[in-house]
């Protein structure tokens, strides 16, 4: 049923559907509206599903770890700070190789205090061997929450579904809420593959010697690799059950492109428009849209941009000292591509600032104006007199 | 390390099915938890060193006679003191400090007359006799409990009483709206059951005492301050002695008092309050004329509160200096008087922490009255009670003295004790059995050690179950303080408070003004205690321990040293301070 919802009520409708059994979540700002309306879901009994309230996001992955550990579906939501508080579980969620499925709100990192959009925060949780799923608008918020759960048990992997603050998860826009009947088609009940079992007692994940921990991780990496082909099968049984199209990454209008904006999260929609506009003006734009970044669709990226002249980047992140994320991963995926293009990396819109139409078309002149990239990371829209002043 | 294969992944785990018993977490630690219980400010409180929060905690998991039992290890008077006592320990209360005190004395009143109505008897330790007699000479609370706790040492007790009946300051100073006579008469008879034999009717003196150091082996002299201290004013023989208008009162004599008369009485101690409370009784209308102030009044500011609330008048800094007869109401041909009162002024100089009052000038005023009580103090009785073989080696400890003096003899209650309590006069009956009971068993030398080693913490209560060696003796002599409870376990709620006659319906007879709590109050209001310092099996450390090293065991809860990590969980969580944290030796 088409509905007008938020972000986050896309994420909490998603997890209702999925059945989820067990739910351990801390509030932080954007992310509470997700697990206000699952707490609600619970008290009204709409979801048969173990609330747990905990005193911290440490504890809320620890909890959810735990209950995955027993064979359970399991959630949580968090965002910026709470999720670097978690940062030391999310390396345990997938040694131990529970099929979690978490949604994160992208906010930006104290200090300064700012609540607001930037990728930093998941970003800077890459090497946790977590699957990363950026989402452009809230239909895709939904989907992709309901495909994360068959995506983490089929490699029993965990899934981080991320969104935009405030763009995103307080923006309220149609969606299409399916019915329980088509969902629990696509998403039969978890049957977990190892539980910890009263009947049978056992431990998980106890010590592991050099002899043994490196095929460990070698197995972890093997999942992974296997991510792109169970993501494509799962969108298949997706699309034929809810008639929508999911990649692991989309080219719009890339055959003829002479610059390809790289992009992920809302600020696709925005690409989106922006191209339209240049291609009204004659100019040869295109955009290819980041979904998962973890595993990074290597093969894909390099299908599409071999060959081309010239990728914009946007990145609302920044590794200080070396350049935006996303361009760096993108660098990294083309460098051994043939015949790769020149990937110019921009900063934009960190801490929740506006990249607009505007903002990218600016980008595409600058990069068809230049012969090469000037710098690894390009900040645009800086307020010249701001950065000026602690200059003098 | 297991592989899991189907057809979609392979999964490479490391899993077990050993017990992870094999990793002692234990050498980990370097911190110990251990269950080290202290002591509650109530319990050090306590004049007589009641174990107030274990009473407490055994009334809330219903056992009620086991409380009373506790109770009565160290005070033989639960239903008296549940009357009469100032409660010291609810001023001390921890519970104080986040909502009320615990109503500790109405729940001691409850367990002492729920024991008297279902005629329970008490299963408490009692010794062997030892062959050795014990003289006591007065049978108030000083000397009954000195038979008590001498008679459960093994000691043969003879009490002798010069009245008629047992109870001292009880039967005869305490009005019946205080105390009613079947309460007092019920704890005397358990006293009695315990072999000790009251001689009614049979007056010490002087001479007997010296027959006595013949016939028994011990003497304990707890016969308190007999007489009565009078005005030294012109007109004082006018006046009417306060102790003996209760005892006659007591007695049923008849008093010549007339409906609607006034009286004056003169003093600011108990003794001043009770009769006032017991002339408006009488339909009399009294006046307390104190020299100092209300805050420097040795009476219970509670007892004085409900005299004041049943009609009776308050005059401070007034001491009377001349009392001259005048002519009086003619329909009753009786007397009045004149009373001069001095107006007196507080000085800037103190003496034992109280404020000195001294003569405002001359100002005077006079007071017009029909009746003229004095209850200003009491001294002992004869010069043979007071403090009196001072040749021989004499010991003072906090509650009583013992001299030696060819038999060992004590004196206590009134006669030693800096504060004239009920209490503390049980309290200088245990000491003096404490005392006695180790001079026969290890001499003159260990008496003051022996006494010491079973003080209820640092103060000067002492405690026969300590003294019996029984686990209270193991308790950790600090004592625990709010800030050291963990009060997100206890949720704010309303002391209970008894049902009371209205001010109006108490002066129209002797009837009990307060009554006897409920079970179901008495239960609801022991679980406001904090039990602080003791465990009461809440399992809360042994639901914390992440590691499960809490064991629970017949005799308590043990931690599991071989898993236990030293985190601390079980000693934070504790609500009750009866866990300490000690630092390994490394």
């Amino acid at each position: 049923m088409r509905q007008v919802a938020e972000g986050s009520q896309a994420v909490s409708e998603a997890v209702r559907l999925a059945k989820v059994q067990v739910i351990a979540a801390y509030p932080i700002t954007p992310q509470t509206h997700i697990v206000e309306a699952l707490s609600d879901f619970c008290a009204k009994g709409t979801l048969n599903a173990r609330f747990i309230c905990v005193e911290s996001e440490h504890s809320a992955m620890a909890a959810i770890i735990g209950a995955a550990s027993g064979g359970v579906r399991t959630f949580t939501a968090t965002s910026s700070h709470g999720l670097a508080y978690m940062h030391e579980l999310l390396h345990w969620a997938s040694g131990a190789r529970l099929p979690l499925v978490i949604a994160e709100v992208n906010r930006a990192l104290g200090p300064g205090w700012n609540i607001w959009l930037d990728q930093t925060d998941s970003l800077s949780q890459r090497d946790t061997g977590w699957i990363q799923m950026y989402c452009e608008d809230s239909q895709d918020v939904l989907d992709s929450t309901l495909m994360a759960y068959r995506l983490a048990e089929s490699v029993n992997l965990p899934v981080m579904v991320v969104l935009d603050a405030f763009f995103l998860s307080h923006t309220y826009e149609p969606v299409d809420v399916p019915d329980q009947g088509p969902v629990d088609r696509f998403l039969p009940p978890f049957l977990p593959r190892f539980q910890l079992d009263p009947a049978n007692p056992g431990a998980f994940n106890q010590f592991v010697a050099p002899h043994a921990y490196m095929e460990m991780r070698y197995n972890i990496q093997t999942a992974m690799e296997k991510v792109p082909e169970n993501y494509a099968r799962i969108a298949e049984e997706f699309e034929i059950i809810f008639g929508r199209q999911h990649t692991p990454a989309e080219a719009v209008q890339c055959g003829d492109a002479e610059i390809i904006f790289v992009t992920a999260g809302t600020t696709v929609s925005t690409c989106r428009q922006a191209v339209n506009r240049l291609r009204s003006k004659g100019e040869k734009a295109g955009l290819l849209k980041l979904k998962l970044f973890r595993p990074f669709p290597v093969d894909f990226v390099r299908q599409i941009l071999s060959g081309k002249q010239k990728v914009a980047v946007v990145d609302r992140n920044c590794s200080f000292g070396a350049s935006g994320i996303f361009a760096q991963e993108l660098k990294a995926a083309l460098y051994q591509a043939e015949s790769p293009p020149q990937v110019y990396g921009y900063i934009a819109g960190l801490g929740g600032r506006d990249v607009t139409p505007e903002t990218i078309e600016d980008i595409y002149w600058q990069t068809k104006k230049a012969d090469r990239p000037r710098t690894e990371n390009m900040w645009v829209g800086l307020d010249q007199e701001t950065v000026e002043s602690w200059q003098r | 390390m297991t592989a899991y294969k189907d057809s979609k992944i392979s999964l490479f785990l490391p899993h077990s099915s050993a017990s992870t018993e094999i990793n002692k977490t234990g050498s980990w630690r370097y911190v110990r938890p251990l269950y080290d219980e202290k002591t509650s400010p109530c319990g050090a409180a306590c004049p007589a060193g009641e174990d107030i929060a274990r009473i407490e905690m055994l009334v809330s998991q219903k056992l009620i006679p086991e409380a009373w039992e506790t109770i009565l290890e160290e005070n033989p008077f639960p239903a008296v003191c549940g009357r009469v006592c100032f409660h010291n320990c609810e001023g001390a209360c921890n519970r104080g400090q986040m909502d009320d005190p615990v109503a500790i004395h109405h729940l001691e009143r409850f367990l002492g007359d729920e024991a008297i109505s279902r005629k329970e008897t008490p299963k408490i330790e009692t010794r062997p006799g030892n062959g050795k007699k014990v003289a006591i000479v007065g049978s108030g609370p000083a000397g009954l409990a000195a038979a008590y706790f001498l008679a459960r040492l093994g000691f043969g007790c003879e009490v002798f009483e010069a009245q008629p009946e047992p109870g001292g300051i009880l039967r005869w100073g305490i009005p019946t709206y205080r105390l009613p006579q079947d309460v007092l008469d019920k704890e005397i008879d358990r006293i009695e059951k315990l072999g000790v034999a009251i001689h009614r009717r049979s007056p010490v003196t002087g001479e007997m005492l010296e027959t006595f150091k013949a016939q028994y082996d011990a003497v304990f002299i707890g016969c308190g301050y007999g007489r009565a201290i009078d005005l030294q004013i012109e007109g004082a023989q006018k006046t009417i002695n306060g102790l003996q208008f209760l005892y006659n009162i007591r007695a049923r004599q008849a008093m010549s008092l007339n409906a609607k008369s006034t009286a004056a009485v003169i003093g600011g101690g108990n003794t001043a309050i009770d009769v006032a409370r017991t002339l408006v009784r009488l339909e009399v209308d009294p006046i307390i004329v104190y020299r100092r102030r209300r805050q420097d009044m040795p009476a219970f500011d509670p007892e004085l509160q409900m005299a004041l609330d049943e009609g009776v008048k308050l005059k401070e800094l007034l001491a009377p200096i001349h009392i001259k007869e005048v002519a009086g109401d003619s329909a009753s041909r009786l007397p009045a008087y004149a009373v001069t009162l001095q107006k007196m002024k507080v000085s800037t100089t103190k003496i034992e922490g109280r404020a000195r009052v001294v003569p405002d000038g001359d100002k005077t005023e006079s007071l017009q009255i029909d009746h003229i009580f004095t209850a200003i103090g009491a001294e002992p009785a004869g010069p043979w009670q007071n403090r009196p073989l001072t040749e021989h080696p004499a010991l003072s400890l906090s509650h009583c003295e013992l001299v030696n003096a060819d038999v060992p003899i004590a004196c206590g209650g009134d006669l030693t004790n800096r504060v004239k309590s009920v209490a503390d006069a049980i309290a200088s009956g245990k000491q003096a059995a404490i005392a006695l009971d180790t001079y026969f068993k290890s001499g003159w030398d260990a008496v003051e050690k022996a006494v010491t080693g079973c003080r209820v913490g640092p103060g000067p209560a002492v405690s026969m179950s300590m003294y019996l060696s029984k686990k209270r003796q193991d308790r950790n002599p600090h004592i625990v303080s709010y800030g050291e409870i963990n009060t997100h376990y206890f949720e704010s709620a309303p002391r209970t408070i008894a049902p009371a006659l209205s001010p109006h319906d108490r002066r129209q007879s002797f009837l009990p003004v307060e009554y006897t709590l409920s079970k179901e109050a008495a239960l609801e209001e022991s679980r406001r205690c904090f039990n602080c310092g003791i465990c009461n099996a809440c399992d809360y450390c042994r639901l914390y321990c992440p590691d499960m090293c809490v064991i629970v065991e017949d005799s308590g809860r043990n931690i599991n040293l071989d898993y236990c990590k030293g985190c601390g969980l079980c000693v934070a969580e504790c609500p009750r301070n009866a866990m300490a944290l000690k630092e390994e030796d490394l």
